[in-house]
């Protein structure tokens, strides 16, 4: 069915974000980029890529913020494009990714707020793609109520907060609590809207989703251990839908220690490599830890950047619009990356990136 | 036979050349060579980055000073009055060349980074005056505004206190507004308020945001400043709106001024007190004073330093240009360090080598250093790039056969031929002495200014008809020529000469049969065909076998130019296998029928004993009944046997064409397997292109650069003689070249019929416009007269000429393109691009 219609409406942006995805930067564009000595050579090297001359008129100490503001903005203009040109449904499902950032950019300006950090820079260093109106006037609220009746109440997301309006105070775990709250609303959210589009938008969307879900809860649990979060609280925070729903996450709730999230993890296939080689050496838990946090880290992408190349293999579906737009914040984040070790010349990290093709 | 004179037949001989250069002279060498302009590099190191390479370093340098000359250009076009621009003919030019060149360089870096600093200082300093300048005028905007608010104020609080005292009648008459207003009011501005600007698009959100801070206890006001704002360095617009917002409290007060700051409004202190305000007002206007003249100051003197900068962008991009070319070349060189030389290969054409030679000894005095850059020629298996030698004339021509394909190295250039063909194919299209006269004045006129012409930016339509002059010129003589064919003058007759026919005028009937006369009109058509009613009959079978005869014609030179190209590749198998089956067929069916018009043609037909045959019904039976043709419609005895004969030759031709070539490459192939020869790579075509491709790389290496030569022979391009290729290829250049024969035949018949709409739609304008009026007797008539004439004129113009050429145009297009082309055109060439510094894009 989707074969025979979905071109009607989609295609044209199908086939545009297929076209995006070719210009994603590959494993011999990685190669060349760490390569570089300075960032000149590395501006050289990016405007042989579909980066074309987006620092061309950049004057010559660059910073890796502008490169990564730059590549940002590109891919903010894409994303527009494809915005203004979709319809219903597809406009929908756009507008339900950029909910994301907007969830992103109310906790940075709520918690630049607490912090007493100016308004202004605060919004300058907010998401593009998450910007609303009434944005700004964030910053006077004070506590939950006030955020929610003042602000948020007009904005999409209001739904999404209402259930965390219990909050009263905002400190820095209450806000923690508000994201993974407004975080597991939004996504459970999206999973039943991408379930509502049936067919292969909601195979191929569901899969990234429950994934994403499955990685806030494990993240939940690991940064839960030793701190003030009652158990209970904590199960709160978990999206109720992925692939460790529901005994996982019930298991998840009670444990104390990483080794019992690795035997949850182990129940399921794909997630079975995440803790792999590092269970083995498990004599001192402090640094060990990190270590293993942040190899975990480091999976998790390298999954994601996994899941969201499986969702180009299938056609009509709107997976590709979310997988592109995943894949090119990966892709901006590789860059930063590469961009930073070179202007801070260490050099023995800089394949610490995750490549995409 | 064209070794001494260049000409377009075919394509320049071209030879792979090596250049030594000492680094020294390098640069120079490659500046000289680009103003010559015909060196093609080849990039000697594909496997290298682009910044891993020998220039990068000057690379980047250039394009730090192109990225500066792009911000002073962009800076002067933002510029609201006009700043001159010194056009590049004008500019003194800059030398970048010989021993002083990199001190100049670094001079114009210099020069560059000066003034680039000086204009983002001003740019910088004016940023900040129009800044502040904004805000003083939108300071000036609020106390004006918040002062009429409050005079309206004061009127409202002397009625409600009159009200008040005269009759008892209570407050709550009025509404809410008015009621909490008259509270503030009454108690003499105890109510405080912030007031300031925000951006008119954001107010609603701004409103909406405050009535919920304020939990719906919101009095704001705000009107709209008329003028907008406009950014100094980006002149964009906005548009924004005064504000006052009355509140309570300090806690409040705190809340509304965070929230108006954090959505980009601009507050300003405002006094309640009347006197204060103006008092603030005259010295916000006073301030705004001083600083609008600093501005203005500021302002002219960035002016000044714009136009500075004008009068020598032009040459500034000129030399940047250029140094980034020479540099990119460069990169392509190998480079050898032990031994301070560069090594670079390209394809020059043969021609030329002396002209080279003598530019590099040339750039090597103007160096003044003595080690002149040595240029031998290499021998290569590869296949050199097409490159036509044109002028101004044959451009246009080269183009439109370049458009359909670069022709392969050194094969018949069917532009040569077009140079007549194209021009002679359009006019029998567009056959009116009268259009072809007017399009002849125009392409005259482009011609007679073209100096002129040619140095100012005419716009792509405009730059296309430019561009194509000759091409137009001599479309339209040859128009002129077939007019006086067709006889045709603006859709009516010349009469030169003695007509063949006489129109005895006797009155009684309705109908007057011409009478023959004895004359012959010995040019063109009888101007005694016009106006008979038979005009149409007469005009149609003679203009349809005339394109049949033309495209004949066309088709069988087309097909002959086949014959050099095999005698000149030596490939003696393609004359036996390709073209004498082709011609056969060709000549057998529409040579024969190009004959039967002409000989038709010369019977008189008043005398002959049986009627004048149909030549389409006799070619179909033809074919479908063989040998059988009805007496009383035979053109010519013995017509029956001819015609089994010339059919028989077409069907045998058929799987001649078909069967020799892949059989003679299948023998060919066998013997070579019979002797023992085995491929080493696998594919069987054993012509020695690999033995001789290794040979070139060991004299490569005695020369000891092997590197740069063995990649070379690496990339040697030839086709797979695959014999199934073979067989498929001729089976389909059989099909369609049997099929193609007919189809293209048909296709000729576009002459006939654009030309009969060319005529009849010239004389409908002619009989609609023109010819009621032209024998005016009033002076109502004579307006009329001429205002039809205009119009007519102007119709003539642009329906007759511009439309029906441009549609003539394509259709002589597509007649070259596809029927002709695809008789002999092979077109798997690449075409030279040679290193030069003449830029199409770059006008002044």
């Amino acid at each position: 069915m989707e074969a025979l219609l979905f071109n009607v409406d989609s295609g044209f942006l199908e086939g545009t974000v297929r076209g995006y995805k070719a210009g994603i930067l590959t494993q011999s564009h990685y190669t060349n980029l760490t390569q570089c000595e300075s960032l000149e050579d590395f501006r050289t090297q990016l405007s042989a890529t579909d980066y074309g001359n987006f620092l061309a008129n950049e004057s010559l100490p660059i910073s890796t913020a502008t490169i990564a503001d730059k590549a940002t903005q590109i891919l903010v203009d894409q994303f527009k494009y494809l915005r203004n040109n979709a319809v219903e449904p597809l406009s929908k499902f756009l507008d339900y990714v950029t909910y994301a950032y907007m969830i992103d950019n109310v906790i940075l300006l709520i918690t630049g707020t607490l912090h007493e950090r100016d308004t202004h820079e605060l919004i300058e260093r907010c998401h593009p793609l998450g910007i609303f109106e009434s944005m700004p006037a964030l910053c006077v609220a004070s506590n939950v109520e006030e955020l929610y009746q003042s602000v948020l109440v007009e904005t999409p997301l209001a739904p999404y907060f209402r259930d965390c309006l219990s909050a009263s105070d905002l400190d820095d775990l209450n806000i923690e609590i508000i994201r993974n709250t407004v975080y597991k609303a939004y996504l459970e959210d999206f999973y039943a809207f991408c379930g509502s589009l049936s067919g292969p938008t909601a195979d191929v969307m569901q899969r990234i989703l429950s994934f994403e879900a499955d990685r806030r809860t494990v993240n939940i649990t690991i940064n839960s251990f030793n701190t003030e979060l009652s158990k209970e609280e904590r199960a709160k925070l978990f999206p109720a839908i992925g692939r460790l729903f529901p005994e996982g996450n019930n298991q998840l709730a009670k444990a104390d220690e990483i080794d019992q999230v690795r035997l949850v993890c182990e129940n399921v296939g794909e997630y079975r490599q995440f803790f792999a080689d590092t269970g083995s050496s498990t004599n001192g838990p402090g640094d060990e830890d990190s270590g293993v946090l942040s190899q975990l880290e480091d999976r998790f992408f390298q999954t994601e950047v996994h899941l969201n190349k499986m969702a180009f293999l299938q056609q009509f579906q709107y997976g590709v619009f979310y997988a592109y737009m995943k894949l090119k914040e990966q892709e901006i984040r590789n860059i930063t990356w590469i961009a930073e070790c070179i202007a801070q010349n260490a050099k023995d990290r800089i394949q610490d990136f995750i490549p995409i093709f | 036979m064209s070794d001494d004179y260049p000409s377009l037949l075919r394509s320049e001989q071209m030879s792979l050349v090596q250049l030594f250069v000492p680094t020294e002279v390098a640069h120079d060498t490659v500046a000289e060579l680009g103003e010559l302009g015909n060196v093609q590099f080849k990039d000697l190191n594909p496997n290298v980055n682009p910044f891993q390479r020998s220039f990068v370093g000057e690379i980047r340098r250039i394009d730090e000073m192109s990225r500066r000359v792009r911000f002073f250009s962009t800076q002067i076009e933002q510029e609201k009055d006009v700043v001159p621009i010194r056009p590049l003919y004008d500019s003194a030019p800059l030398i970048t060349v010989g021993p002083r060149a990199a001190q100049t360089m670094d001079e114009l870096d210099g020069v560059l980074a000066a003034h680039e600093q000086r204009l983002t200082q001003m740019n910088e300093s004016y940023q900040k005056l129009g800044e502040r300048t904004k805000e003083l005028i939108e300071a000036r905007h609020v106390l004006r505004e918040t002062a009429v608010f409050f005079d309206k104020a004061q009127d409202h609080q002397t009625d409600i206190r009159t009200s008040y005292d005269d009759s008892a009648a209570p407050l709550l008459q009025h509404d809410d507004r008015e009621n909490q207003y008259s509270a503030g009011t009454g108690a003499q501005f105890d109510l405080e308020f912030v007031a300031g600007t925000i951006e008119r698009v954001r107010v609603p959100t701004f409103e909406r945001v405050l009535w919920r801070v304020l939990r719906g206890n919101l009095y704001m006001n705000h009107t709209d400043i008329v003028e907008p704002f406009v950014d100094p360095v980006t002149g964009a617009e906005t548009r924004k709106n005064v504000f006052i917002i009355f509140a309570h409290g300090d806690a409040l007060l705190t809340k509304i001024r965070k929230v108006a700051e954090s959505m980009g409004a601009t507050l300003y202190p405002i006094d309640a007190n009347a006197d204060k305000r103006s008092e603030s007002l005259r010295e916000v206007e006073g301030r705004l004073e001083d600083l609008q003249n600093v501005l203005y100051n500021t302002g002219s003197s960035r002016r000044t330093e714009l136009i500075k900068v004008g009068e020598n962008l032009r040459s500034w991009q000129d030399v940047v240009r250029k140094e980034k070319l020479i540099y990119e070349t460069l990169n392509l060189f190998n480079y050898d360090v032990r031994r301070k030389t560069l090594i670079a290969e390209g394809w020059v054409p043969t021609r030329d080598i002396t002209t080279i030679q003598l530019a590099l000894r040339h750039a090597t005095e103007e160096s003044g250093t003595s080690v002149p850059p040595i240029l031998h020629e290499l021998r290569t298996h590869k296949t050199p790039p097409t490159f036509n030698r044109t002028n101004k004339f044959t451009e246009g021509f080269q183009t439109i056969m370049d458009s359909y394909g670069v022709a392969s190295y050194q094969e018949v250039n069917p532009g040569l031929f077009a140079v007549i063909t194209f021009p002679f194919l359009f006019a029998v299209m567009f056959g009116d002495i009268g259009h072809g006269f007017i399009i002849f004045v125009a392409a005259l006129y482009m011609i007679l200014a073209e100096r002129k012409l040619a140095r100012t930016d005419l716009g792509e339509i405009v730059g296309q008809f430019f561009y194509g002059r000759y091409i137009i010129l001599l479309m339209g003589l040859f128009s002129i020529y077939t007019g006086l064919m067709y006889n045709d003058i603006f859709s009516k007759s010349l009469h030169i000469w003695h007509s063949a026919w006489d129109f005895p005028g006797n009155g009684t009937d309705n109908k007057i049969v011409g009478v023959d006369n004895g004359h012959r009109y010995p040019f063109g058509l009888d101007p005694g065909w016009h106006g008979a009613d038979n005009n149409l009959v007469f005009v149609n079978s003679y203009k349809m076998k005339m394109s049949v005869v033309l495209g004949v014609i066309h088709m069988t030179f087309a097909l002959c130019l086949q014959l050099p190209n095999h005698l000149k590749f030596k490939r003696p198998i393609d004359v036996y296998a390709n073209f004498i089956p082709q011609m056969i067929f060709l000549q057998s069916i529409f040579g024969y029928l190009v004959v039967c018009i002409l000989y038709k043609w010369s019977v008189d037909w008043s005398k002959a004993s049986t009627q004048p045959p149909s030549l389409l019904n006799m070619l179909i039976s033809m074919f479908l009944s063989p040998g059988k043709v009805d007496p009383s419609e035979q053109l010519y005895a013995g017509q029956p046997f001819v015609q089994v004969v010339l059919l028989l030759l077409a069907a045998i031709c058929v799987p001649w064409l078909l069967i020799t070539k892949p059989y003679l490459a299948w023998k060919d192939m066998h013997k070579i397997k019979e002797q023992g020869y085995v491929s080493i790579a696998g594919n069987g075509d054993g012509n020695g292109i690999h033995r001789d491709s290794s040979d070139y790389v060991l004299e490569g290496e005695e020369e000891g650069n092997g590197g740069a030569i063995a990649e070379a022979g690496d990339e040697e391009e030839h086709e797979e003689h695959d014999f199934g290729e073979v067989v498929i290829h001729q089976v389909i250049h059989t099909i369609e070249f049997c099929l193609g024969c007919i189809s293209h035949t048909a296709s000729y018949l576009r002459l006939w019929a654009l030309s009969l709409a060319h005529a009849q739609l010239s004389e409908v304008l002619w009989t609609m416009t023109l010819e009621a009026w032209l024998e005016p007797t009033g002076v109502f008539e004579w307006i009329v007269l001429i205002v039809m004439g205009v119009f007519w004129f102007g119709l003539t113009v642009f329906i007759l000429c511009l439309m029906e050429g441009l549609s003539a145009f394509l259709h002589a297009l597509r007649l070259h393109w596809v029927e002709a082309n695809s008789k002999h055109f092979e077109g798997g060439g690449h075409a030279f691009t040679p290193l030069t510094f003449a830029d199409p894009d770059f006008k002044d």
